[in-house]
């Protein structure tokens, strides 16, 4: 029988998509699989607010379906999550007790929600909205609800708050000008998006700290280390993304906050790639390292990753500067923008 | 209990002359020196094999569990001399083994939290059990305080010698006292635990350095023998331009003065550098010392710091940042003062030998980050100055702890001084008097509920951060209530007990295999030995004909009970598995 290659990837978002594609456009006849703990197929996470208001149906969510991966012959393992690498072996342990061997791995796993250390006390009574599975588990409930508390705001967490607005609930935002992970806002960044926040009806808390989360008849009791009380039926964190890299500890990938790659997005294991927001990436142009979150450069990294996983050697650059709009200030940002549709 | 696995046991172990049976051996209990069996242990109970000194973990969990405590805290301190004190700060290899951390087990039974539940809840008139030898009227000199000294002088005392311990600082425990901060181990506690060494008749002599108020030659002529434990003093140097200034300390003088009660000027903005404890307490302790802007930085990632995760997390609560895959190349100083360290970025490399993983500065990649002071925590290295490390062929002379072996943690520090008293033992009786066994006794399948291994590590309680700040010596973590420790203590797989399967009573109808919640039972087809006798991996088979056993990998096992529970041969048997110390 001839042998085949087989290219795994763990991560069903942008970056193990789109180094999927490549990899079968530049590889006919390897088997190609991605893995993903999720249950659904591939999907547009900043349209996830739109999903949360019904603004959007379930299938305008989608990117993918399932029969585009059986079109291209790219397997797909939804619901399944990779516990363990042993990159001598070059086998995946799943959690279900199954092993996958690859001959070349992409890990593009993506990040989850940041919960601050200071929180992790309160998490149970966290919500988060960073995959259609929270999504999922919350939807009716915010429906029904009517007082929210939000705490840090991140992009996301000012998307949100625009969209409680627009549903008509009455929101308590407490600002943590870290939450903005990896980056801090300056007091006068805080004061301008306090001020553009007045246009809604939201109360705004800044310069102050959670002291207790606590739940009581189905109410969560908020106070705030100055005293602020308030009563509300859910308390969303949004404190930014980190790289989501557990499984692959004592695999021996190098692991610093992200999957330590090299400019050609290669671990120091040699079949072993990493791309997309679980990577951090050497940029010999800066002499340092960067974490990069948002959907383009997941889709660049996805790309270029499966181009030198065949050989290649490409050397990644950060999409082209933009400007995020954060509430009236202007952010620089090269690694996020409003996303629409699939380009 | 079942008969027929006894009976097949007994008989095995009846052929076997390693063995030694005592008049207990009618009650099923077996006292072993089979290097099988202590393989089998290590293999088994991963904790304990992973705890420098051996302590019985999950023997006392389980004391905690039925919430006898002082029972408990009498297994810890025959192992380990502190429990109080390692309940608050060991460094935890235990937990990084412990199997319920396992992939797709859960995390880590808090084996730590659990030793020190132990210690606050025993009864207030708890009694300390010790096993005292006739006086043997040998001398020992002690030198050094610290946790390898006092384990050394606690082991010797009890074998009957007569012990000095000289300390050259003005308060005992080394750098429990002088290294570690008050906030995570209270002083009165770890006073109490020291004169309940000292009890033993050991005298202590403090403001005595060897090398300075006394000669080691003086020592040797009036001691039958000496243990040097003056661990590891001199601070290493950052070795840069600028590391004179004002305002730059070295990580071990600062906690000194620290918990001396003295108060460092910090500023607002400080950079530690250093990845292993004192680099922690150092950033902990400048935060109460009022700075708002502390950073760790680091040379390698953030995987290869040398703490626990407790004190990860500690750190990063109070808002401490690490900054990982740099090193500080210069310290930029205005007038004698320092106002920015220049650092270059690093990358990992590989390399051949030992630590296979290293950072290699980048070119070109200087930066520079403004600060009120530098704390260098790049660990320390024994005063050779005062008592050389070669101590080969000074007879009657031993090495432990941090001295023997380099900067280590105080759980391995207590190891090694127990490991000391032993050879000097052996050195001035003439002979060994003491002896691990392993001890094997039938046990019934553990009550133990499914339902426990699916609970949550109980988190432990701690301070808020206004009163963190409010006095710098608040301990922040307070301790499980009996409830917490009763419930964390459910968590434990037990993993003393092991299953076996009698191949000789085994009919092969896989019932085992079908309940079991693991890869946990595996058909084999040999059982290879490794070559210090023990037994390696079992080679597993999915071909019927090649299967000679159907047995346990108690490296894999649980102790759900459920294979016992359904075998319709009876035929798996529990036996509890305990390292002891018995006379020779
Ligand atoms: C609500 C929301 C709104 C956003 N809006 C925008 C926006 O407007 N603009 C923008 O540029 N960016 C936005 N982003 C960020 C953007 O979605 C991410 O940067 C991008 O999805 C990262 O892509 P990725 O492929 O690296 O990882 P992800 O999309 O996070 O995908 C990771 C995949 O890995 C899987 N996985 C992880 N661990 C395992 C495991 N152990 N086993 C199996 N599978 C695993 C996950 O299930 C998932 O399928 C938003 C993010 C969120 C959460
Ligand atoms: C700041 C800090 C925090 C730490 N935190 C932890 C932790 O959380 N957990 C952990 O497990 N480990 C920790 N460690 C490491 C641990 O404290 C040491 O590994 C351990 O104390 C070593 O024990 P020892 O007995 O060998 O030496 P030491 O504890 O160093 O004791 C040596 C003793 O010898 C005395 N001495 C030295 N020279 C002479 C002389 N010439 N004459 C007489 N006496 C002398 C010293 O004064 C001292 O009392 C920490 C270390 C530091 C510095
Ligand atoms: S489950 Fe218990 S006995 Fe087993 S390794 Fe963990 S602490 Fe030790
Ligand atoms: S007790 Fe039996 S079934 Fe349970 S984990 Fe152990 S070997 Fe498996
Ligand atoms: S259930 Fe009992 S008889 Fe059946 S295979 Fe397992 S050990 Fe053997």
């Amino acid at each position: 029988m001839p042998f085949n290659d087989h290219y795994v990837i763990i991560g069903n978002g942008p970056a193990g998509n789109h180094a999927a594609r490549t990899l079968r456009k530049k590889d006919k006849d390897a088997k190609i699989t991605i893995i993903s703990d999720e249950r659904v197929p591939y999907y547009y996470k900043p349209k996830l607010t739109n999903f949360i208001a019904d603004e959007i149906a379930k299938e305008d969510l989608m990117v993918n379906f399932l029969n585009s991966y059986k079109a291209k012959d790219i397997r797909i393992r939804l619901g399944q999550e990779v516990e363990r690498i042993d990159s001598e072996s070059k086998t995946l342990f799943l959690q279900h007790m199954e092993k996958i061997n690859y001959s070349k791995l992409i890990i593009a796993s993506g990040s989850r929600a940041r919960v601050l250390p200071a929180m992790s006390r309160y998490a149970n009574h966290l919500k988060f909205v960073t995959s259609y599975t929270d999504v999922m588990a919350v939807k009716e409930e915010i429906r029904k609800a009517k007082d929210f508390f939000i705490f840090g705001g991140d992009l996301v967490g000012f998307k949100f708050l625009r969209l409680l607005n627009s549903m008509g609930k009455t929101v308590t935002i407490l600002i943590y000008p870290n939450a903005f992970w990896p980056y801090n806002l300056t007091d006068n960044m805080l004061a301008q998006i306090t001020e553009s926040l007045s246009k809604f009806k939201v109360d705004v808390i800044v310069k102050d700290d959670i002291s207790i989360i606590d739940d009581k008849n189905g109410l969560y009791r908020v106070k705030t280390q100055k005293g602020i009380e308030k009563n509300v039926d859910m308390v969303f964190s949004f404190n930014g993304l980190i790289p989501n890299i557990d499984f692959a500890k004592g695999s021996g990938v190098d692991i610093d906050h992200g999957i330590l790659v090299n400019e050609y997005l290669k671990t120091n294991v040699d079949s072993i790639y990493a791309c997309g927001s679980c990577a951090q990436i050497y940029n010999p142009s800066i002499k340092s390292y960067t974490t990069s979150i948002g959907w383009p450069n997941a889709v660049v990294q996805g790309e270029v990753a499966a181009f030198n996983l065949l050989g290649d050697h490409k050397i990644i650059e950060s999409v082209g500067r933009k400007y995020f709009d954060l509430e009236g200030v202007k952010i620089k940002t090269i690694w996020w923008e409003d996303i629409d549709d699939e380009v | 209990m079942k008969k027929n696995d006894l009976y097949s046991k007994e008989e095995k172990l009846f052929q076997d002359k390693n063995k030694i049976y005592s008049a207990q051996s009618v009650k099923q209990i077996v006292y072993s020196t089979d290097v099988r069996d202590f393989g089998q242990v290590a293999k088994s109970i991963p904790c304990q094999d992973a705890c420098p000194a051996k302590t019985n973990i999950p023997g006392y969990i389980r004391a905690v569990f039925e919430k006898r405590h002082g029972r408990a805290y009498e297994l810890n301190r025959s192992a380990n001399i502190l429990p109080g004190v390692l309940g608050h700060i060991c460094s935890r290899p235990c937990e990084s083994a412990c199997r319920h951390g396992e992939p797709d087990n859960g995390v880590s039974v808090g084996i730590c939290h659990l030793k020190r539940s132990c210690s606050d809840l025993k009864s207030g008139s708890h009694r300390i059990i010790e096993g005292l030898y006739a006086p043997t009227e040998k001398k020992v000199a002690v030198i050094g305080s610290g946790p390898a000294g006092l384990a050394a002088a606690h082991d010797l005392s009890i074998l009957g010698h007569k012990v000095v311990i000289f300390e050259g600082l003005e308060k005992p425990g080394g750098m429990l006292m002088y290294g570690i901060p008050e906030f995570r181990l209270p002083r009165d506690l770890l006073m109490l635990e020291i004169k309940n060494i000292l009890r033993l008749g050991i005298q202590l002599k403090t403001n005595k350095a060897i090398g300075v108020d006394i000669s080691l030659d003086l020592l040797k002529n009036e001691y039958d023998a000496v243990v040097v434990a003056t661990g590891c003093v001199s601070p290493r140097k950052l070795n840069i331009a600028g590391e004179d200034l004002k305002n730059i300390y070295n990580g071990l003088d600062f906690m000194k003065a620290v918990n001396e009660g003295q108060k460092p000027l910090v500023g607002d903005k400080v950079i530690v550098i250093g990845a292993g404890f004192t680099a922690v307490d150092c950033a902990r302790s400048a935060i109460r010392l009022g700075a708002s802007d502390v950073s760790i930085n680091i040379r390698k990632t953030i995987e290869y710091m040398r703490i626990d995760e407790t004190e990860k997390y500690e750190a990063q609560f109070e808002g401490i940042k690490t900054v990982s895959l740099i090193q500080p190349s210069k310290i930029i100083g205005n007038g004698n003062k320092v106002i920015a360290v220049e650092f270059q970025r690093t990358r990992m490399e590989k390399t051949d030998t030992p630590p296979y993983r290293v950072s290699i500065p980048i070119e070109n990649s200087q930066f520079l980050v403004p600060t009120d002071s530098v704390i260098a925590a790049l660990g320390q290295t024994p005063d050779e100055a005062v008592v050389s490390k070669d101590l080969d062929g000074l007879d009657g002379v031993f090495a432990a702890g941090d001295f023997a072996t380099g900067s280590s943690d105080v759980i391995s520090a207590i190891a090694g001084g127990r490991k000391s008293a032993r050879a000097i033992d052996e050195y001035l009786i003439g002979e060994k008097r003491k002896q691990t066994v392993v001890r094997l006794e039938n046990h019934e399948t553990t009550d133990r509920q499914r339902s426990y291994d699916f609970i949550g590590k109980v988190e432990m309680n701690t301070i808020d951060m206004e009163e963190r700040l409010s006095k710098a010596t608040n301990e922040v973590e307070t301790g499980y209530n009996d409830d917490q420790a009763h419930e964390e203590a459910k968590r434990c797989y037990l993993c003393n007990l092991e299953y076996e399967i009698d191949p000789l009573i085994c009919i092969y109808c896989s019932a085992c295999i079908d309940v079991a919640p693991k890869d946990c039972i595996k058909m084999i087809e040999s059982v290879p030995v490794n070559s210090d006798g023990t037994y390696g991996i079992y080679e597993e088979t999915d071909d019927w004909n090649n299967v000679v056993s159907i047995a346990i990998d108690n490296a894999r096992c649980i102790r759900c009970g459920q294979c016992l529970a359904v075998c319709p041969m009876d035929c798996i048997s529990v036996t509890k598995t305990e390292l002891i110390e018995i006379d020779t």
